[in-house]
């Protein structure tokens, strides 16, 4: 009770946060020949935006399941089964136009989430739990559909290698990340679907003695997700040239990472699209920073990890109620 | 004053306590004597509730002092609460649900003797004489869940007592008691004095306090506005310390139900069966007030339940001409989206109606609630404030809001009163004369008597999930209707 208008504060505290990021990447930032900072050069700034592209893209969608109460932990296995399918229509010759292959790339994960959402909103099983199992069954769907081989795109001037240079280019990565967000934003802040993702997150049970869609709000929430993350998927595949059934492996937990980071609250009801933005970015620039510096990984994992608690620390409800 | 040179047990000066910006207590003092009941009392957001959870433990001050007998005390916690021997009973009883009576009172005892082994027989030993003491004589390894709200109140207590609590702070004790389990309590209230328990009775019920009540300190705006004896005070002295100004009751202006015969019923239940209703039935007429009444679990909220479709209705017919809005019992459970916005919670329910393709009309939205929100005299801070700001009493409007832009022909409200202040109270007894003299039907759900007997047209008694009584409220009395609800008299039914 009574936080006087804090979620402002949050966004400045995130805002804040952020800015101190970069400038400390500014002043411990390796120099170049000619003496310039390497963090500031541009081909350094787009590469993380580059970086977080794919991350960014699913955190949005888990920013939406997470504010319904929800988590998805079925990411990283949806993106391997869209890299695959992508990657199969592009090499197996079932299609001379690229659009159709994303496009089945794109629906299968769609239907994987639609999966996710239907189960969840019609039996009332947890959503962490129902996640974890098609966590493992569309990582075997995606194995099983390759027979656990990567699907390779080549370099060449057949379809599959048009895609990859098409898809891979950091314009279109980056606009993509953009264009999602652009899109999630407007969502959240001026939908009815918005409004009711955050009311059944916030208190569910009101939200059924108001009359609210419960169970169509969530099969959505999961359906987006699986949305963007086939996108995501389709991203991957022609940035790695192949359809990888093992790939974004613990993706889900970074795309939560983010969300959490950004101000969202793990049990829903309370959080924004901009504040993910900005902890996906905290996330980009700080392994940036600290790959530029040749900080070992394994260190780098462990400093991630002291971000994430403090993000979280400094932004929790002082609820007093 | 007679006995103004008694002793003061224990004293709180200057206690102040800000969130964020909001000054919850500014400088409130407060004194209590030793064996003597102390009324609380304040409109909601006055700050007496946060001044009882301070010396509870629960609530760190931000300034100010506390001393017991004189000497100075820290209540950091409210386990140095326990060992100073000040129990509190919140209203919003903090049990373990899963958890059985006996756990329930030994969990965080102090006084439970040493050790991590919990034997079930010395859980029973310990427990049984406080238990005992309350009048809550059952098993106690049921689960807490299986109680009804009355007998967890009686259960805190129990656990307040083996504490060997010494003060014990009762925050809107009788909020979600029927007129039965409130007299329990007060029985129990007046044992516990006569022992030399000291008890601090938050409240806004003026019949209770000067029923209890030795003495009463008023808060305003997080501050103390006064302490009176209440033998010598008035209920509208007390308001006016409370409010700052003098207000009426007003008394109902009875609607005729007489030249109802030839009209259609707007609604009408027969038979009505549920998991929880056992063959009820009743018509509700246009521009009708239909008062419920009935002690907690009698079926008063189920009627609600099953009226709307929450629950299934196994045998028997519901009709009803046109839709049935229901105002849920507990607000911030059922109602209210604590994280959103005055406005988001007020339009949530119409959002088809303010939208186009799924985009919400921003500024329909706020032109469709401005007239709404005046109708109601709801007062916040800025349509884009959280819920969670506001009073009991404009969170509860909000709610209302919620309905009122909805606009169905039946409305149930359930238990809409329920600790809120009284200026709110008098809002909501206006808005049902006037959506009745619109001819929207009303069935008003009451744990106040008085409520009932002043708002309603007819009262239906509920007991045991069946209908005890149905009186018209010109021949209604709250003995009559009290009768009925414990089913004192079996012959008390009788049609009308």
């Amino acid at each position: 009770m009574l936080m006087l208008h804090l979620p402002p504060l949050k966004k400045a505290q995130r805002l804040v946060a952020l800015a101190a990021l970069l400038l400390l990447a500014v002043l411990i930032s390796p120099t170049a020949a000619d003496g310039s900072r390497i963090f500031l050069q541009a081909g350094n700034l787009t590469d993380i935006l580059r970086q977080v592209s794919l991350i960014g893209i699913i955190s949005l969608s888990m920013t939406f399941v997470i504010l319904t109460g929800g988590i998805d932990l079925s990411v990283g296995s949806i993106l391997a089964f869209s890299t695959a399918v992508a990657a199969m229509f592009l090499t197996r010759g079932y299609t001379t136009h690229m659009a159709v292959a994303i496009a089945a790339a794109v629906a299968a994960s769609t239907l994987a989430g639609l999966l996710n959402g239907v189960v969840i909103a019609t039996t009332g099983i947890q959503p962490f739990i129902v996640t974890l199992a098609s966590m493992i069954g569309v990582r075997g769907l995606a194995k099983w559909l390759t027979s656990n081989q990567n699907i390779d795109i080549g370099f060449g001037r057949d379809l599959a290698a048009e895609f990859a240079a098409a898809f891979r280019e950091k314009a279109v990565v980056i606009g993509a990340y953009a264009l999602a967000a652009a899109v999630s934003w407007t969502v959240l802040a001026r939908t009815v679907f918005g409004r009711h993702v955050r009311a059944v997150g916030d208190n569910e049970k009101a939200a059924l003695y108001a009359g609210l869609p419960i169970r169509s709000t969530k099969i959505a929430a999961y359906l987006l997700s699986g949305l963007f993350t086939g996108c995501a998927g389709v991203l991957y595949a022609a940035e790695n040239h192949q359809g990888n059934p093992n790939a974004g492996v613990a993706y889900e937990l970074d795309a939560i990472a983010a969300v959490v980071i950004g101000g969202t609250r793990l049990s829903g009801g309370q959080g924004s699209i901009s504040g993910t933005i900005i902890g996906t970015l905290i996330m980009g620039v700080l392994t940036n920073m600290l790959r530029l510096n040749n900080v070992d990984s394994n260190v780098e994992m462990m400093i991630k990890a002291v971000i994430i608690v403090l993000a979280v620390a400094v932004q929790r409800e002082r609820n007093t109620n | 004053m007679h006995n103004v040179s008694l002793p003061e047990h224990l004293q709180a000066v200057a206690i102040t306590k800000r969130y964020g910006g909001v000054c919850a207590l500014n400088a409130a003092s407060f004194s209590l004597r030793a064996g003597e009941v102390h009324a609380l009392m304040g409109e909601n957001g006055a700050g007496k509730s946060t001044l009882a959870r301070i010396l509870a433990g629960s609530t760190p001050a931000d300034g100010g002092s506390i001393s017991l007998d004189g000497a100075p005390v820290r209540i950091a916690s409210p386990l140095d609460a326990q060992r100073l021997g000040i129990g509190i009973v919140y209203q919003e009883l903090d049990l373990f649900p899963h958890l059985t009576l006996a756990e329930n009172i030994v969990i965080g005892n102090l006084h439970f003797p040493e050790g991590q082994w919990i034997a079930p027989s010395r859980m029973r030993a310990f427990c049984a004489p406080f238990l005992d003491q309350v009048g809550l004589h059952m098993d106690p390894f049921l689960p807490a869940a299986a109680l009804s709200i009355g007998q967890r109140q009686l259960l805190v207590i129990a656990r307040a007592l083996s504490m060997d609590a010494r003060i014990l702070l009762l925050d809107e004790p009788t909020s979600s008691l029927f007129d039965d389990a409130a007299e329990r309590l007060f029985a129990l209230i007046a044992t516990l004095k006569s022992r030399g328990v000291s008890i601090v009775y938050v409240s806004h019920k003026m019949d209770e306090i000067f029923r209890i009540c030795d003495r009463a300190t008023v808060l305003r705006d997080g501050a103390t506005a006064g302490t009176v004896e209440v033998p010598h005070t008035t209920p509208a002295e007390l308001i006016r310390l409370m409010v700052g100004r003098e207000l009426q009751l007003a008394p109902r202006g009875m609607s005729s139900p007489a030249s109802r015969n030839s009209e259609e019923p707007l609604l009408t239940a027969s038979n009505l069966c549920t998991a929880k209703l056992k063959n009820v039935s009743f018509d509700l007429y246009r521009g009708e007030v239909l008062g419920i009444a009935g002690l907690v679990g009698s079926g008063r909220s189920a009627l609600g339940a099953a009226l709307t479709g929450m629950d299934r209705i196994t045998s028997g017919t519901l009709t009803h001409a046109g839709a049935i809005g229901l105002l849920p019992e507990d607000r911030r459970l059922q109602g209210l989206m604590m994280r959103m916005s005055v406005l988001e919670n007020a339009t949530l329910a119409v959002l088809g109606r303010l939208s186009r393709f799924g985009w919400i009309r921003r500024q329909e939205e706020q032109s469709e609630l401005a007239p709404v929100m005046r109708r109601l005299a709801l007062t916040c801070p800025s349509l884009a404030a959280p819920v969670s700001q506001l009073s009991g009493g404009n969170q509860q409007k909000v709610l209302l809001a919620r309905w009122l832009l909805r606009n169905p022909a039946i409305l149930f409200l359930d238990d809409p009163t329920r600790g809120i202040d009284i200026a709110a109270k008098q809002d909501i007894y206006r808005l049902i004369q006037e959506l009745a003299a619109v001819g929207t039907g009303l069935i008003l759900v009451s744990s106040e008597l008085p409520e009932l007997l002043r708002c309603c047209d007819r009262i239906l008694v509920l007991h045991e999930g069946r209908l005890a009584a149905r009186f018209a409220a010109a021949e209604a009395t709250q003995e009559k209707i009290m009768n009925a609800a414990t089913n004192v008299a079996a012959n008390a039914a009788q049609p009308c």
